[in-house]
């Protein structure tokens, strides 16, 4: 494995962190740890411990948030960068970040700390327990000005995955989109390019998938959109793994590339 | 083990005959496959919480000749048989006793085939059919391997090995798992034949893929839409045509299949009956003009459907503030309906707004929640006016796989044996486990799993609507719960809510007025 300038600033930030654990805004931090729930008086935060730090991953949301909290009973893999902004819940927020739940049970990941006043969350207005639409709800609480409608559809697509995972409860959006493209432009073709990735850690070491996940993508990809009736459709199916890791944006590794052709 | 089985078993028959005789001044009515006669456009039916209601929206029904009336099989039944609509168009166990005793067990719902604990038990005894008797189960059985909706076989990701088999049907040489055909028998519940546009809707939540593992929606061969896959336990079939084409098959032995004419009235028979419960016993006319708007069967029957109830313009049931404090004179006689009223109203609130934390729910806390995530009964009860989830609604909450399941304590002072049989799942280690229970799991019934063959799917169950709840116990797929107080007991423990006796009560009360 090749030391690119990258890899080596990542590596020795890394030691650094790991002398001085201290969290400078702009650091990646990527690590395996078990995730710690902690209740408030409102919504439940989600925190991880790093090199004697917390770090502040979550808010619980809803299904549709930017970014889904971890699972108890699971290790988590945390990709995040330092954000230079208060505490939350006690941990220094981690933004943009990342989190893969690791798919074995981890049984040791039990941490469920009370509420306290000092990491109280407001919310203006207050919202009620149980489904809601609203702030931390259906919509995405800082929500991308509206884009005027394309008038060509997209033909590329991308889905992002967890850590070692196939598919998952997020992608549904995204497969239906590609099936109302291929669809309305009556496409011909779709290719189909799946990776496995590895990354980087913080403290040095590489952390990989397992072999045979980039083919496992693909070919569900391709199973998903036959099943959903696109069966006249061409499917070229490939898989490959990803550039090593640098450490810096290896999540982004873990995707299929989707492009619909005419 | 059947004799010793059977005193208890007649032992608990005659409680229930004790417990029944109470009633014996209302008796429920009961509707004999092709016995004739009009199904009125809205009847009421006595049950212990009040009186369910069952409204034909198009009109009145001549039974005679009606194929869900009619015996259109060879062993007597109708789809009445286990649908009737004095229990909310499904089938309570206490209708079940009643049967029993008032035909000496040779109604049609006793048949061999699944009304039996195994074909081939000794005819007449209750110990053959004790799982219909004492909880409500009817046989399921289920081809192993599995195959899909469209006959596809498929290769599962986990082996499954018989622990206990209190029914012997598992063990079988004819009907288990290394017979001929081999074949994996659970045991579940008949689900409500009413209300059916909330879980053949095409609103929010229906789409082509269904998110939770690697699955394309199972679509209506006939329009070509994606479905809810809400109907049954296991979403094995998800339209009320091939349901009925399923149930014609398996549980009335139709010799042949059921013509076109036949299911186009079953179909549209199923699409326009509603259940809802409509009075209380205590909280009085549950339908009166200027009431909350989530009760009785025509608000039911006039809402929405494919809506996720919401907390802030559109709650699950919606019963708004009408019976929250209601102003009772001193000596007033409407005081006690008044506090039932508002026990209700409560209840509605411990429902929709008090938090607990859900934890360890596959397909629930692993869609993008989190585990544990601090939410309400209404996040996974979230279809407006039902209760049931918009779609694709199977998880396992852990009524069917231990830790969870209800087993019998075993020790020397209990006469009662395990009832349910019991599986030892192995996950091959390339499958995803289940996220919580790893990839040794011991189940009474693996649920979606017997479908998919996934790991991930062992113990799923489809969740069902909360309509017509007083009219229908037991609970759950497996009739694990006897009552509503039982069912709220389970959660409570499952989740360690720490319901108050306050809370408890009006979550009952609310329950039972749905």
């Amino acid at each position: 494995m090749t030391i690119t300038p990258r890899r080596a600033a990542v590596l020795f930030a890394g030691l650094l962190a790991s002398v001085t654990t201290s969290a400078a805004p702009g650091q990646q931090r990527s690590f395996v740890a078990c995730p710690i729930v902690r209740d408030t008086s409102t919504v439940p935060c989600w925190l991880a411990e790093y090199e004697g730090e917390t770090y502040f991953l979550t808010l619980q949301t809803d299904v549709s948030a930017p970014v889904n909290p971890p699972q108890l009973g699971h290790q988590v893999l945390v990709e995040g960068v330092v954000a230079d902004e208060p505490r939350v819940c006690g941990g220094i927020p981690l933004k943009p970040v990342v989190l893969s739940v690791l798919p074995e049970i981890d049984s040791s990941c039990s941490t469920m700390l009370p509420a306290e006043d000092r990491y109280n969350l407001t919310f203006e207005p207050p919202r009620p327990p149980g489904p809601s639409r609203g702030r931390l709800a259906f919509d995405n609480p800082n929500p991308a000005p509206r884009r005027a409608v394309p008038e060509t559809l997209p033909r590329t697509f991308t889905l992002q995955y967890d850590f070692d995972s196939a598919i998952a409860f997020r992608h549904a959006g995204v497969l239906q989109q590609i099936q109302d493209v291929v669809v309305k432009q009556k496409a011909a073709r779709v290719d189909i390019t799946a990776y496995r990735a590895a990354s980087l850690l913080s403290n040095g070491k590489t952390l990989t998938e397992r072999d045979g996940i980039g083919r496992r993508r693909a070919e569900q990809i391709a199973s998903l959109l036959k099943d959903a009736g696109l069966t006249a459709v061409t499917y070229q199916v490939q898989w490959q793994d990803a550039p090593p890791p640098d450490g810096l944006d290896d999540a982004a590794g873990r995707r299929v590339d989707i492009v619909v052709h005419d | 083990m059947t004799h010793r089985v059977r005193p208890f078993l007649l032992l608990t028959l005659a409680a229930l005959a004790v417990a029944a005789g109470l009633r014996a001044a209302e008796p429920a009515r009961w509707w004999s496959p092709g016995e004739g006669g009009r199904l009125p456009a809205y009847a009421t039916y006595p049950n212990e919480y009040g009186e369910v209601g069952v409204l034909n929206s198009s009109g009145p029904i001549e039974t005679k000749g009606h194929p869900f009336f009619e015996p259109i099989g060879t062993n007597g039944r109708a789809c009445v048989s286990c649908h009737q609509p004095a229990n909310a168009m499904s089938l309570s166990v206490a209708a079940i006793q009643e049967r029993w005793r008032a035909t000496k067990g040779t109604d049609p719902i006793f048949a061999a085939i699944d009304g039996m604990n195994c074909p081939g038990l000794p005819a007449g005894d209750p110990a053959s059919h004790s799982l219909l008797l004492e909880r409500g189960l009817f046989r399921v059985f289920l081809p192993w391997p599995p195959v899909t909706h469209d006959g596809t076989a498929v290769d599962p990701e986990f082996s499954i090995e018989v622990v206990r088999d209190p029914t012997g049907c598992n063990t079988s040489p004819r009907y288990g798992l290394t017979s001929a055909t081999p074949e994996i028998s659970v045991y579940r519940r008949p689900r409500p034949v009413a209300n059916t546009k909330y879980f053949t809707h095409h609103g929010f939540g229906v789409t082509s893929f269904v998110g939770k593992g690697p699955l394309a929606t199972v679509r209506d061969a006939e329009t070509g839409l994606p479905t809810s896959m809400n109907m049954m336990a296991d979403a094995r079939v998800s339209t009320l045509k091939t349901q009925a084409m399923s149930a014609a098959q398996s549980h009335l032995q139709i010799a042949g299949a059921l013509d076109e004419a036949r299911l186009r009235k079953i179909v549209e028979f199923e699409g326009q009956v509603y259940s809802a419960q409509v009075r209380h016993r205590a909280a009085g006319d549950l339908m009166e003009p200027g009431g909350p708007p989530g009760f009785g069967v025509r608000n039911l029957a006039a809402a929405s459907t494919g809506v996720l109830g919401n907390n802030t313009t559109q709650w699950v049931f919606p019963v708004g503030d009408v019976w929250k404090k209601l102003a009772t004179p001193a000596g007033a006689t409407d005081a006690p309906r008044n506090r039932m009223r508002e026990s209700i109203a409560r209840g509605h609130d411990v429902f929709m707004f008090r938090t607990f934390w859900i934890r360890d729910v596959q397909h629930l806390n692993t869609v993008g929640l989190g585990n544990p995530t601090k939410r309400t009964c209404s996040t996974c009860h979230g279809m407006h006016m039902t209760g049931m989830d918009v779609a694709n609604g199977w998880m396992d909450l852990g009524a069917t796989n231990l830790p969870w399941a209800r087993e019998e304590p075993l020790n020397p002072w209990n006469q009662r044996k395990p009832q349910m049989p019991l599986f030892k799942i192995t996950c091959k280690a390339s499958a995803a486990p289940h996220a919580f229970l790893g990839r040794t799991i011991y189940t009474q019934d693996p649920g979606r799993a017997l479908v998919t063959g996934r790991c991930t799917d062992v113990g799923s169950i489809v969740m069902q609507q909360f309509r017509g709840l007083a009219a229908r116990a037991p609970y759950f797929a497996n009739g694990s719960a006897e009552s509503i107080r039982d069912l709220v007991d389970f959660y409570d423990r499952r989740f360690n809510i720490g319901y108050t006796a306050q809370e408890r009560d009006d979550l009952i009360n609310f329950l039972s007025a749905l």
